[in-house]
């Protein structure tokens, strides 16, 4: 539709974008947090990290974060033998923290402009409360991207297709075996497409009774389905023979049909009733040695019914 | 009441039965032979017993929106009726009752 297809990227970014102003600090960082308080040592820290594969420790007395000792503060530590100080010696003391109500995009800029690794995460209290990595920022925006996906997924699913359709079937004559299959499927595209079953009934009687029509009666034909959005035209012609009577034919009871016919549970003088029954619209045409025309139309817009 | 129930007073094999058959409700049963009579019906929620057993007892069930078929009369049900049976999504049952007794079991449910 766009003649510009350069904007599908932007759409794209504008969605991501609205992810990271729309999610929350809290949403995304991890909530248990390993800390050390003032009294431990390096010692402490290191093993806190290598046990738990984490590269920072926050520092906290009484909930509040004091210092932050960080991957490489516990490698020049090694590097100067002094493992066994007390974390307060090494750790960096004015901490860059998050407040956990801020947008995620204020943590992007704060990754881009420090180059911590993680975040300690603080409450309106100042209190600790999680941590941030950009771990849990990639793990949040994939999991909330899917999720879009998958919404709008569903909804393209939900949305009804237009409905438009035009099929022509051919029937042969005593070809009782696919009598019926042109108007299961018809029948399955509208109920696909959320046509009141009530209305889907109508047309499928009427396509069924004509299809019986063309193989039980007829020496063969066409049968078709015209259908838009207002309406659903369904037309048979058939090779002949012709109905010498059309006024006869249209009474209920009325029957030309064979024992053999009447074997396969039809041929009782209604086929052409029941379709004049459902249909809003039917007009017949006939003539012998020529063949006969049926027209019926079943509306679809509630209003022209 | 539900196709369970009737499946059992009819003592009927289920020749097919699509996923949650048995609690199927059934509102209104129509006993039929001739495929005409079925589709000028209006019923909703349909059982249809028939002792016509060929595709077209399923096709006219499946037009008129019936959901389950009773084959009675201890009629042989072909290959081609299971198939369009699956393919319509419609319960296929089948007993050696007799039409006419088949219905007056079903009816008997209905009884308080």
């Amino acid at each position: 539709m766009d003649p510009e297809p350069k904007k599908e990227p932007l759409q794209s970014s504008l969605r991501v974008q609205e992810l990271i102003y729309g999610l929350r600090i809290h949403e995304v960082m991890t909530k248990q947090v390993f800390t050390a308080t003032r009294i431990s040592t390096m010692r402490d820290v290191q093993i806190l990290m290598k046990n738990n594969g984490i590269t920072g420790v926050p520092v906290v007395d009484t909930r509040r974060v004091v210092g932050f000792v960080s991957m490489n503060d516990v490698m020049t530590a090694l590097e100067e033998q002094r493992m066994d100080d007390l974390v307060t010696a090494h750790m960096a003391g004015e901490v860059q923290t998050l407040a956990e109500e801020m947008p995620l995009s204020f943590a992007i800029s704060a990754f881009n402009k420090f180059s911590f690794r993680s975040f300690p995460v603080v409450s309106k209290k100042n209190e600790l409360v999680g941590i941030l990595t950009f771990h849990n920022i990639n793990r949040a925006l994939i999991h909330e991207l899917s999720r879009q996906l998958r919404e709008m997924e569903n909804q393209h699913d939900q949305v009804p297709e237009p409905v438009n359709l035009v099929k022509v079937y051919q029937m042969h004559r005593y070809d009782f075996e696919n009598g019926g299959k042109a108007s299961s499927e018809i029948k399955k595209y509208l109920k696909d497409r959320g046509i009141p079953p009530k209305v889907v009934r109508r047309v499928a009687v009427a396509g069924y009774e004509l299809e019986i029509n063309l193989v039980a009666h007829s020496n063969g034909g066409m049968l078709s389905f015209d259908i838009n959005e207002k309406r659903v035209k369904i037309s048979s012609h058939d090779r002949g023979p012709g109905i010498a009577d059309v006024e006869q034919a249209l009474t209920e009871g009325f029957s030309t049909a064979s024992e053999w016919i009447r074997s396969q549970g039809f041929g009782a003088g209604m086929g052409l009733p029941n379709v004049k029954r459902v249909s809003d619209d039917f007009a017949i045409q006939s003539a012998v040695g020529m063949g006969t025309m049926v027209q019926a139309v079943i509306n679809l817009a509630p209003a022209a019914s | 009441m539900t196709l369970i129930q009737i499946a059992d007073v009819l003592d009927a094999e289920v020749v097919y039965g699509p996923a949650g058959w048995k609690q199927l409700q059934i509102a209104s049963v129509f006993a039929s032979d001739l495929m005409s009579d079925v589709l000028m019906s209006d019923r909703d929620e349909m059982l249809l017993v028939t002792s016509l057993s060929t595709e077209q007892s399923i096709r006219s069930a499946s037009i008129v929106g019936a959901e389950a078929v009773v084959i009675a009369n201890n009629k042989t049900v072909t290959s081609g009726m299971i198939e369009l049976a699956k393919e319509q999504e419609i319960a296929l049952l089948c007993t050696e009752l007799p039409k006419y007794d088949s219905c007056v079991q079903i009816a008997r449910i209905l009884e308080p």
